[in-house]
């Protein structure tokens, strides 16, 4: 039992990263349609970039901010660089463009911090609790914490500001959205700020548990992504089912069978999934041809 | 008799192909070069076969390096552990990776999109897992070795010259092969699911069996790859079968223009170019290190999908058919003597 409860909470701490990143992806589909595979990286820029400003001094709180500010700047960029001139290409190659933007950020990251894993030290002081035979880390407590946080900004955001509802219109139907005023590159320019955001933060409260590195992008994305298909992509609360249960996958997968199996018995646990549910969990409102 | 919207194989063109394929080695002498461009033939193959796949059937696969694996670790462990022929060994790891494709397929065929676009991720990713995994029979990340090189007729097929003209006739008869399908009844279809999948099944094509075919075609290609691939190294390792492998396969389709088979083949010469040019200025430079040559290659992705939305190959042939209508219009305007026209 100790065991299972032990799992559960990796399982929910690891989770809770996926599912920040697959809102990230989730933001920018709804509006753009494109489904951005550089944002593993905007979540190892979080970290590394927490990484280097911890290390020179700068407090906590004001690492969080220029940390988010950063990454930002890093999305919208990608956005008003590459995304928007290259609003004639289809789907598929829209996909490559974003694989060769993680590529390209990924090089540089590594030029910039060198390829060896880098240690951020957590939070508050970082003595285990211990119940019920699991033990859990205060710097889990934050990433669940800041997990619900942003969830719950998001919602907030989302359905009860101005610029909220015009991200939601431009979602649901974009040709009457543009009809009522609101501008579709503005809004595409915000998906990939707000989801830059996303990264980031999910970036900046793993970082003391995992030790950023160059590499970590590719897996936290393609995790992030199949969590956002998993829920039913264009769905937050997908999202954030999607990212917690293959998080469980995962840490379950590692516990009772093998560590190295862990990745062939998420996946194997997703496909399964899919294959009851075409659409994902929650399944997407338009299903045409699945997003392509 | 030539039909409107009918196209036929440009036999030229192939001819072309075969020519510059057997002057290449007598132009370039290097082993370095042989040896890469032996590499881009193993490549266009499975290339080839996902521009099928994608350009055709319309579908987008993130896992093709699971079928390159499949088909080389098939063909290792039956000519190594069980000491079978490689001759013989090649149908079993066509029919493997193809055996696999149907299964695969069957169960993911209510999937679409970027559904099925995960789901091929996800199965690339389970069946590297298992090569690393599996050590009884893949002998784990360190990989198998002693793969028996290839001999016809008592001779051996040594790296090199001869294993270079050995690759390229196979890539030829893919060639050959995919455009054959292309311009058949079949590849009409095809065409018609990858235009409007609703469109082409209303007027009854049975899309779900073509695309099968295709799906099941492409891993067919990406195992005979793999098969090359085993018998040209001494020793195979689960780092060629991964994710980055399965993300440069499609690249190579993209970057030359999906729907096109010819797109595919150039797509993929013109990557491993890349590869190379990056890596011999890197030579020169100091300063040009690997991660650099990473940088290098992520922007020209960027560039080619802004610059050439529709891939290499389609954007020119689509100026020399501009060209060419100048030319006939041209023709056209000398010939005809013009005819006022009432206005309509």
């Amino acid at each position: 039992m100790g065991d299972f409860l032990q799992f559960t909470l990796t399982g929910i701490t690891i989770g809770s990263i996926y599912a920040i990143v697959a809102l990230g992806f989730v933001t920018i589909y709804s509006v753009t349609k494109v489904i951005n595979l550089a944002q593993g990286e905007f979540v190892m820029l979080g970290g590394l970039t927490m990484f280097s400003l911890v290390s020179a001094g700068v407090p906590y709180w004001l690492s969080f901010i220029a940390t988010i500010f950063f990454v930002t700047m890093i999305g919208w960029l990608m956005e008003f660089i590459l995304v928007r001139r290259a609003k004639g290409a289809d789907a598929i190659s829209l996909i490559i463009l974003t694989i060769g933007t993680s590529i390209f950020i990924r090089g540089v990251s590594s030029m910039v911090w060198g390829k060896d894993q880098h240690r951020v030290d957590s939070f508050t002081d970082n003595t285990p609790i211990t119940f019920g035979g699991a033990s859990v880390t205060p710097q889990a407590i934050w990433v669940v914490l800041i997990m619900l946080l942003v969830v719950a900004l998001m919602y907030m955001f989302i359905d009860k500001t101005m610029i909220g509802k015009a991200f939601q219109a431009s979602s649901v139907n974009p040709i009457a959205a543009r009809l009522m005023g609101i501008s579709p590159t503005r809004m595409s320019s915000f998906s990939f700020v707000l989801s830059a955001a996303l990264g980031a933060i999910a970036g900046l409260a793993i970082a003391p548990i995992i030790f950023p590195a160059y590499d970590m992008g590719a897996m936290l994305g393609i995790k992030g992504f199949s969590a956002a298909i998993l829920g039913g992509l264009g769905s937050a609360p997908g999202a954030v089912i999607g990212g917690l249960l293959i998080g469980l996958f995962e840490s379950m997968g590692a516990g009772y069978v093998s560590s190295g199996m862990k990745d062939a018995i998420t996946f194997s646990i997703f496909l399964v999934i899919l294959l009851i549910r075409p659409n994902g969990i929650l399944g997407e409102k338009t299903i045409g041809k699945g997003g392509l | 008799m030539k039909l409107r919207g009918v196209q036929q194989t440009k036999w030229w063109g192939v001819v072309i192909f075969s020519l510059a394929i057997l002057a290449f080695p007598l132009v370039v002498t290097q082993s370095f070069f042989i040896t890469q461009a032996t590499f881009a033939g193993i490549y266009a193959i499975i290339a080839i076969g996902l521009g099928l796949l994608m350009g055709y059937a319309g579908q987008i696969s993130l896992g093709q390096a699971a079928f390159y694996g499949i088909g080389a670790y098939t063909t290792s462990v039956l000519t190594t552990t069980l000491g079978w022929s490689p001759w013989l060994s090649l149908p079993v790891a066509l029919l493997v990776s193809g055996l696999l494709a149907f299964v695969m397929g069957y169960t993911m065929s209510r999937l679409s999109g970027y559904y099925l676009a995960m789901a091929t991720l996800a199965f690339g990713i389970i069946v590297h897992t298992l090569l690393v995994e599996w050590k009884g029979i893949t002998m784990g990340a360190s990989g198998l070795y002693g793969i028996p090189q290839l001999s016809l007729f008592g001779m051996t097929i040594n790296q090199g010259v001869p294993y270079y003209f050995l690759v390229w006739f196979f890539v030829l008869i893919v060639l050959i092969l995919s455009l054959n399908i292309v311009h058949s009844r079949a590849g009409r279809a095809l065409r018609s699911i990858h235009d409007s999948e609703i469109a082409s099944s209303s007027m009854g094509v049975n899309t779900g069996q073509y695309k099968m075919q295709v799906f099941v075609l492409s891993a067919m290609f990406a195992g005979l790859a793999g098969w090359l691939f085993a018998h040209m190294s001494y020793s195979i390792s689960p780092s060629a079968f991964t994710f980055d492998a399965s993300i440069l396969f499609l690249a190579m389709v993209v970057l030359g223009g999906s729907g096109s088979v010819w797109g595919a083949l150039i797509g993929t010469l013109l990557i491993r170019l890349v590869g190379i040019t990056v890596h011999a200025l890197g030579e020169q430079f100091p300063f040009i290190t690997s991660d650099f040559e990473h940088v290098i290659y992520g922007l020209i992705l960027i560039l080619v999908v802004i610059f050439l939305p529709r891939g290499l190959f389609p954007t020119i042939t689509s100026w020399f058919d501009t060209a060419s209508i100048k030319r006939t219009k041209k023709k056209e305007a000398l010939a005809v003597v013009p005819v006022k026209r009432s206005i309509s």
